[in-house]
């Protein structure tokens, strides 16, 4: 008899014991501890957004303005380097031992691992990429990716177009405390011009791709996706032709152009010089070129002058508004004359300005004098102070009606309001009942505190071609959003009635065809303009001139300002003339293209520009 | 010749047999699911790993016929030799350049040779052949020296090579000696043994601090005063409660007792100081969950227990796997140690559950078929093969569930590897055979 037999039982009772541990545990780990099931989800499945392709831009011909550009990330992979590919390498991209033992470091460490490809060159521009791109197949460790920025056609517009860049951390904060969670801190998002006024539309609705991964994250299985809806493209009122013009008009020069389509407030070009080209602003250079424009050009080459600067002074051109006014306020007549007095302020030598018509036609300085003197002084019974005082109030309200001092409401976010001097400024600057007329003439012919912008010119261009009205200047056409474009249908009308802009209307077509503004005259269309000399103590004189032609059924108002232009018909005159020969003709004669050369190689800077 | 073939077939446990098919055909079909990379992969079945691993299942299925066809005393014959043999192979293979930095395995062109797989089995006939003699008493201390070098020789061997895994398995042998004779105390104090590393690496690992009277003692040496004070408390009730002509055996066994464990403590202090290397010792905190290194020595078990825990109850269906398998590769080495995450994740813990119930099944089968055994020799190398199995299912499933650190060892009739289905198929295999003689011989 075997005196161990039973020992048989403490095995198989071992075992089953092990058994049961082993079945609880992994009761345990499987049925009731969820943990190891969420972890086995973290560990195999991955969400990643799928970004939008953004909406593309275009002109009112449907040309395009921002498109896409292809360009190239180059990727490497470390672990699979051969020794002979690494001097391959070096020589491919111009690479010193060290650099290339950097790159694989930086490769390897962080959040890139070496068994997965990570970037190393970011955005190579399709130029750069047809060189290396031969010899990228003959290396395994090294490839391009391409994906696509914002790339620009005609390189024009670069101000109105605005630039996009990655999303910083304050904007990202923002954007997220205003519940908007579109963005991830790898996004781009605009930041001028179109880009930052329509981002909503442009940018699209993201999607996403739920899939398994398989242990280096590569995508081994789709679960779920939602298709990315790609961004709107927008239809802007841009005349590429006039703009690519204006830009070629403005090259060495700083100052703004501005073009409108009077009938419905569309802006046809907006120039603001300098200017600089917009794919620079764009892929791998983008911090470097920003830097330049922003911080080491004393020009501010990044400003969009045209709705951006409000400070200027409007110059003679202010007169036509004095006058609209005057004539709706009764204080003159078409026909008043006045003596062109020089004491007080100073004039040129011309005719005697008889009536309101040549007046304008030679801008007599002492005659707005004596208009802006009846509209402010009304009552001459009353303390002077108090006179100028109730007369400025009503003045300031009908200046304003011009779509002076006010933002016009233009689609760009960069617009600024412009300023027109009113009761309360005065009372601030001088102290009340310390200032009359007498402190504030200088408004009457656009010089004093005036602040105007060239878009707000532009503007006054078109109520005057439009006879009384304006609809609020802007730079969409058409969009899939019908609410934007609602805003941009209501008719504006100033306080002055229609009958008084026929004389206006005539005396700037006199301005043009025998004026100041002769050189602005344009064959067999009527044009009506009117020249602007803005006073600049440092340098010389800045170039002011309005405009819209033709006469009757005007297609197009436009305003140019060059600062520094000495005086308004000699750059700015010419400018506006050629801008709108090209709109209405749609071409430039032989004579006027000789022209347009001559006045873009024409530099007219001030070497100590600066302005805030 | 006809007759024989007959009588054996009529004699062969079919239970077993079942048990062993059903456990090579699962373990193939989980095994494949392994090294599954989608339906749309093709490749050529035959070098394939799924191909060459049917293959080896049906040279073992081959071989095992061939077994069945060999007389029961012939095996036991050629017992020393067959030992013998490996044993040289064993020491051959030290020669072999080495493989994840262990010389293990002889490479031909095409598979490879694991000598190490094959002396369990050598090494079971052996210690049966050993017991069983008629010469040879299990109570003298000779029989029981040779037992131990006999274990012991190729256990350093493949130790040298390294293999830690399968030189605990050699430990298994502690319970066919059991079994054989040998004092229970050996398996009791194996378990005190295991008990006290267990704390004390517990206790280093996580650094624990012990306040006493005002001042802070390691976690170790505050261990060793408890033993001390259970040795003086125990020493008291012997004292007083035992009558004093038990007294002075039983003082004597609670003095080495207290001395083993204290130096055990002792040594393991030792041991994980200067003998561990930091991934050692990472793998110890692991376990212990006082550290969570998931990215570095923690991975493994990491991505093994995620792919256990999303089995969940009823798994994700055959072929469904997300991480145990080539497809996903988020298991290392889900084809070999790693395996049981493949069944666990697809079949969940119903599947898991029945295959432990039929694991174990098995084994418990063996020992009934040992102890029917009418042949010491039979009995024995029964006992072998239960415990073998035993063992390797143990540490290896303990493992995958995070019940040990992460020791490389297969599972049998499961993992990739053609030497241990061959060698763990045969073992079976000639133990079929020695028991369908069990009505014949008195060996």
């Amino acid at each position: 008899m075997d005196p161990f037999k039973n020992r048989q039982w403490v095995v198989v009772l071992i075992i089953i014991s092990v058994g049961l541990i082993f079945s609880f545990r992994l009761f345990y780990i499987q049925v009731i501890n969820k943990d190891w099931s969420e972890r086995a989800s973290q560990i195999t499945s991955k969400t990643e957004n799928i970004q939008p392709p953004r909406g593309f831009i275009y002109d009112r011909n449907n040309q395009l303005l921002v498109g896409a550009e292809t360009i190239y990330d180059i990727y490497i992979h470390p672990s699979i380097i051969k020794p002979k590919d690494s001097s391959a390498i070096c020589k491919l991209f111009n690479l010193s031992n060290d650099n290339f033992q950097e790159i694989i470091k930086n490769a390897s460490t962080g959040y890139n691992v070496p068994y997965k490809p990570s970037v190393f060159i970011e955005s190579m521009t399709q130029k750069e990429h047809a060189k290396i791109s031969p010899y990228l197949g003959q290396i395994n460790a090294v490839f391009a990716k391409s994906k696509i920025d914002r790339g620009y056609p005609n390189s024009i517009a670069a101000h109105l177009l605005g630039y996009i860049r990655r999303i910083d951390e304050n904007q990202f904060e923002n954007t997220k405390a205003q519940g908007d969670f579109f963005y991830t801190k790898n996004d781009f998002i605009g930041i001028t011009g179109l880009e930052k006024q329509y981002e909503l539309l442009l940018r699209g609705e993201r999607g996403n791709i739920n899939y398994l991964k398989d242990y280096a994250g590569n995508k081994v299985e789709t679960v779920n996706k939602k298709p990315p809806k790609p961004g709107m493209s927008l239809y802007t009122t841009l005349d590429t032709e006039l703009q690519k013009l204006g830009e070629k008009l403005m090259a060495n020069k700083i100052g703004s152009i501005v073009a409108i389509e009077p009938s419905s407030g569309e802006v046809l070009a907006m120039v603001s010089a300098p200017s600089y080209n917009p794919s620079s602003l764009t892929g791998r250079d983008f911090s470097d070129n920003f830097k330049i424009l922003k911080k080491n050009d004393s020009l501010k080459p990044l400003i969009n002058r045209p709705v951006y600067n409000d400070k200027y002074r409007p110059g003679s051109i202010f007169k036509l508004v004095q006058a609209l006014i005057a004539l709706e306020d009764g204080v003159i007549l078409p026909e008043t004359g006045f003596y062109c007095n020089k004491n007080i302020i100073g004039c040129h030598n011309h005719e005697r300005p008889n009536n309101l018509t040549k007046a304008i036609k030679h801008s007599c300085n002492p005659y707005f004098f004596q208009v802006y003197k009846r509209l402010i002084m009304k009552d001459n019974s009353k303390n002077v102070f108090q006179t100028s005082r109730e007369g400025l109030e009503i003045w300031e309200k009908k200046i304003k009606s011009f779509g002076f001092g006010n933002s016009l409401g233009i689609d760009l976010p960069e617009e600024k309001s412009g300023f027109i001097p009113d009761v309360d400024f005065y009372d601030k600057w001088y102290g009340k009942k310390r200032w009359a007329f007498s402190t504030i003439y200088s408004n009457s012919i656009g010089e004093g505190e005036i602040g105007v912008s060239p878009i707000q010119m532009a503007n006054l261009a078109s109520i005057i071609a439009n006879r009384g009205y304006y609809y609020t200047p802007h730079v969409i056409k058409k969009t899939a959003n019908e609410n934007i474009l609602k805003k941009f249908k209501i008719k504006h009308s100033t306080c002055v009635d229609k009958k008084h802009f026929e004389v206006v209307v005539k005396a700037m077509n006199e301005v043009v065809n025998q004026g100041t503004g002769r050189n602005a005259k344009i064959d067999s269309i009527e044009v009506c303009g009117k020249t602007g000399t803005v006073e600049n103590k440092t340098f010389n004189d800045h170039s002011v001139f309005i405009s819209f032609a033709p006469m009757d059924n005007p297609q197009i108002a436009i305003a140019v300002y060059v600062e520094y232009g000495t005086w308004g018909s000699k750059w700015a005159a010419p400018i506006a003339s050629l801008m709108m020969e090209s709109f209405i003709k749609g071409s430039l004669s032989e004579k006027s293209i000789e022209k347009a050369n001559q006045i873009s190689q024409a530099v007219i800077l001030n070497p100590n520009t600066d302005f805030k | 010749m006809k007759y024989r073939n007959l009588s054996i077939w009529r004699n062969i446990d079919k239970p077993l047999l079942i048990m062993y098919l059903l456990l090579s055909v699962i373990g193939y079909f989980i095994m494949y699911s392994s090294t599954f990379k989608g339906l749309d992969i093709q490749s050529d079945f035959w070098t394939a790993n799924y191909g060459k691993q049917l293959i080896w299942i049906i040279t073992t299925l081959f071989l095992g016929f061939f077994i069945l066809l060999l007389d029961g005393s012939f095996i036991k014959n050629t017992a020393y030799f067959t030992y013998g043999f490996v044993l040289l192979l064993l020491i051959l293979v030290l020669l072999m350049p080495p493989i994840k930095g262990a010389r293990s395995w002889f490479y031909f062109s095409g598979f490879s040779i694991q000598p190490s797989e094959f002396i369990k089995l050598t090494l079971s006939l052996s210690i049966a052949k050993l017991l069983s003699d008629v010469g040879s008493r299990f109570q003298e201390f000779r029989t029981k020296l040779k037992a131990f070098f006999m274990i012991i020789i190729p256990a350093l061997l493949i130790a040298v090579q390294p293999d830690p895994g399968t030189m605990l398995v050699f430990a298994c042998f502690i319970f066919v000696l059991y079994r054989e004779g040998l004092s229970g105390n050996f398996l009791l104090i194996g378990l005190f043994t295991v008990l006290i590393a267990v704390v004390g690496i517990f206790l280093k690992a996580s650094n624990s601090v012990f306040h006493l009277a005002g001042n802070a003692i390691s976690g170790n040496i505050f261990f060793g005063l408890i033993l001390i004070l259970g040795f003086i408390f125990s020493f008291l009730i012997i004292r007083y409660f035992v009558l004093p002509r038990f007294r002075k055996q039983k003082i004597q066994r609670l003095i080495i007792i207290t001395l083993l464990g204290l130096s055990i403590s002792g040594g393991i202090n030792y041991v994980y100081d200067s003998v561990f290397s930091e991934r050692h010792r990472t793998r110890f905190q692991i376990m212990f969950g006082v550290k969570e290194d998931r990215k570095g020595a923690g991975y493994n078990i990491y991505q093994a227990l995620s792919a256990v825990g999303s089995g969940e109850g009823f798994g994700k269906g055959y072929l469904k796997g997300t991480l145990s398998n080539d497809k996903y590769n988020h298991v290392p080495e889900q084809n070999t140690d790693f395996i049981f995450c493949v069944l666990a994740e697809e079949w969940g813990f119903l599947g898991s559950f029945l295959f432990i119930a039929l694991y174990l099944s098995t084994l418990i089968r063996m020992i009934l078929i040992a102890e029917r055994q009418r042949s010491k020799f039979t009995r024995i190398y029964g006992y072998c093969v239960s415990a073998i199995l035993f063992f390797h299912f143990m540490i290896n499933i303990a493992m995958v569930i995070g019940l040990a650190p992460v020791i490389g060892i297969p599972l049998p009739f499961f993992s990739k590897g053609g030497s241990a289905i061959l060698s763990f198929g045969l073992m079976v295999f000639i133990l079929l055979r020695l028991d369908s003689e069990r009505k014949v011989v008195l060996r």
